[in-house]
């Protein structure tokens, strides 16, 4: 091989190092969280399940885990509720003042996570919320906002408004025209953008550690809470579960992307 | 107002006024209470910028910043151009590796690190099989710290430059190849021009993400070096000082609102996460 052709091949040798620094972090939770050992030892010094069945039996960390969920499909929905009309608003008009309303929309995402979460603090102390699920709901609702948002904005930006007209010509109303047709061919981008709502509250850790307290802690306020008092062995299959679900979750969408260019 | 105008912004109304209610005068409230808690003064504020102490905190925040851009700038480049250039199971893979560690939580991928540099983790056990003796201290450093965040911001800069990259022709490489450009000049005189934007954009997100991370630095840096979000977070848990700390979150909003102002002014900020 000449010093040319292998030249060409520096670009391909990098990126995979980088792929490998990415990923083999995640991939030493793995052995980690089957590990007997009580703190953090690698290797491990031998092999059992005890820590997961002391997840599937602790009260804390399932709660943790219950508070997830049901925080995040809150705050997904009410993020969906705000953003799909805003996002039809921004893109389907053109008005005054579209830049400000883009500059809003984005705020939650360009201020840190600390300021907002004192803020989130001495906001909701006062309302008694600190501590809920309500007040948690909240701040990741508003908090969701700009990735739903982006992401259903892409979607409409690429909707074919001829589909729309054809379906009034055909005599259907602009109501009929819309759970008809528009609905429909946007779902996916609407899906997409709830997903990443959901996954955005569901990871949230700072205000989350601010603002949830005991009563309404989640998976990231508890591990870190966990890592910086007692290192409980169990943040490791907690880890693992976690990243094995966004492993799953990446893997089935590289599917469905990739099957429409296997069929062309 | 057009009646465009007005159904555009009843559309948006709803939304506009969760923000309002919801967020910007929670932010008010970081801004009241840094001037009114426990007197109402400027005294916090004075107190920020004449102790040297606060100074290093700032200092510190920004090289930490810029050092970590600059890594995830030198890491991130080569992965984006392999995965826009190529169309292959190679570029699946590195995809689906970008896509776990962006949608794995900061504190999941901080958790590896602490078992990674640990006393008792793989980089001790190899210091150990090598007969090296005992390994340095990498945990609760500033090195740990960097690293940490350099490997959490990373897939950010990615995709980054990934959006941009994606978007340049393959036949202008070509073009200039069969013009008589050589591989490398090719590259540096076409293709590292057209991916400026995407270099651009990926170092102004991780920089200013950089600015205020409270996870990583905490977890794994040292109250030697700190940086704002470390700062912040001993100011409450350690001394209840809620009125400084609300100072110093007020002044990391600052920092953080006039680099994107500048972004803006000259890139336009809808563009950032295009």
């Amino acid at each position: 091989m000449g010093i040319g052709a292998m030249a060409r091949h520096i670009p391909l040798v990098l990126a995979s190092l980088v792929a490998i620094f990415l990923v083999a972090p995640m991939a030493v939770i793995v052995p980690m969280s089957f590990s007997k050992a009580i703190s953090f030892e690698f290797p491990p010094p031998g092999y059992w399940t005890g820590y997961y069945e002391q997840y599937f039996s602790s009260h804390s960390w399932l709660e943790a885990t219950a508070n997830s969920f049901i925080i995040a499909f809150g705050a997904m929905a009410l993020t969906l509720l705000v953003a799909l009309p805003a996002a039809f608003g921004f893109v389907r008009y053109r008005f005054y003042g579209k830049s400000a309303l883009n500059l809003v929309m984005m705020l939650p995402i360009i201020v840190p996570a600390v300021v907002s979460a004192l803020g989130y603090y001495s906001f909701l102390s006062p309302l008694r919320l600190v501590g809920t699920h309500a007040g948690m709901i909240v701040a990741h609702s508003v908090l969701s906002i700009p990735v739903a948002f982006l992401v259903i904005a892409a979607a409409l930006k690429g909707f074919d408004l001829n589909l729309e007209r054809a379906a009034m010509s055909a005599g259907a109303g602009p109501l009929r025209t819309f759970l008809w047709v528009t609905l429909p061919v946007l779902r996916p981008g609407i899906l997409v953008g709830a997903l990443f709502a959901f996954l955005h509250s569901f990871n949230e850790a700072v205000v989350a550690i601010f603002i949830a307290g005991r009563d309404a802690s989640t998976l990231p306020k508890r591990m870190f809470e966990s890592i910086r008092l007692e290192s409980d062995p169990v943040i490791a299959v907690v880890s693992t579960l976690l990243t094995g679900a966004v492993l799953i979750g990446v893997l089935i969408s590289l599917f469905f992307r990739q099957r429409p260019s296997h069929a062309a | 107002m057009s009646r465009d105008g007005l159904t555009a912004w009843l559309l948006g109304a709803p939304a506009v006024a969760c923000i309002i209610v919801l967020f910007i005068v929670p932010i008010g409230y970081v801004l009241l209470l840094s001037v009114t808690d426990p007197t109402v003064s400027l005294d916090h504020y004075r107190r920020f910028f004449t102790v040297p102490l606060y100074a290093n905190v700032m200092v510190n925040t920004f090289r930490t910043s810029l050092i970590v851009t600059v890594a995830c700038l030198a890491l991130g480049y080569p992965l984006a151009y392999v995965m826009a250039r190529r169309n292959d199971v190679v570029a699946v893979v590195f995809v689906a590796a970008v896509g776990l560690s962006f949608w794995t939580g900061f504190v999941v991928r901080t958790y590896a690190w602490l078992v990674i540099l640990g006393n008792k983790g793989p980089v001790a056990a190899t210091y150990a099989l090598a007969g090296w003796g005992a390994p340095p201290q990498l945990l609760f450093t500033s090195f740990s710290s960097t690293l940490g965040m350099t490997h959490v911001l990373l897939p950010y800069m990615v995709l980054a430059l990934y959006g941009v990259m994606r978007k340049i022709d393959p036949s202008y490489m070509r073009a200039a190849e069969s013009l008589g450009a050589r591989p490398f000049g090719a590259f540096r005189l076409v293709y590292l021009p057209l991916s400026l934007p995407g270099v651009v954009n990926g170092c102004v997100l991780v920089f200013t993400m950089c600015l205020g991370f409270y996870i990583t630095p905490i977890l794994l840096g040292t109250p030697k070096d700190m940086m704002i979000s470390q700062l912040i977070s001993q100011q409450i848990e350690d001394l209840l000082a809620w009125g400084f700390a609300s100072a110093i979150a007020v002044v990391l909003l600052a920092c953080t609102l006039i680099l994107l102002g500048l972004y803006n002014r000259f890139a336009g900020l809808d563009r950032l996460w295009g």
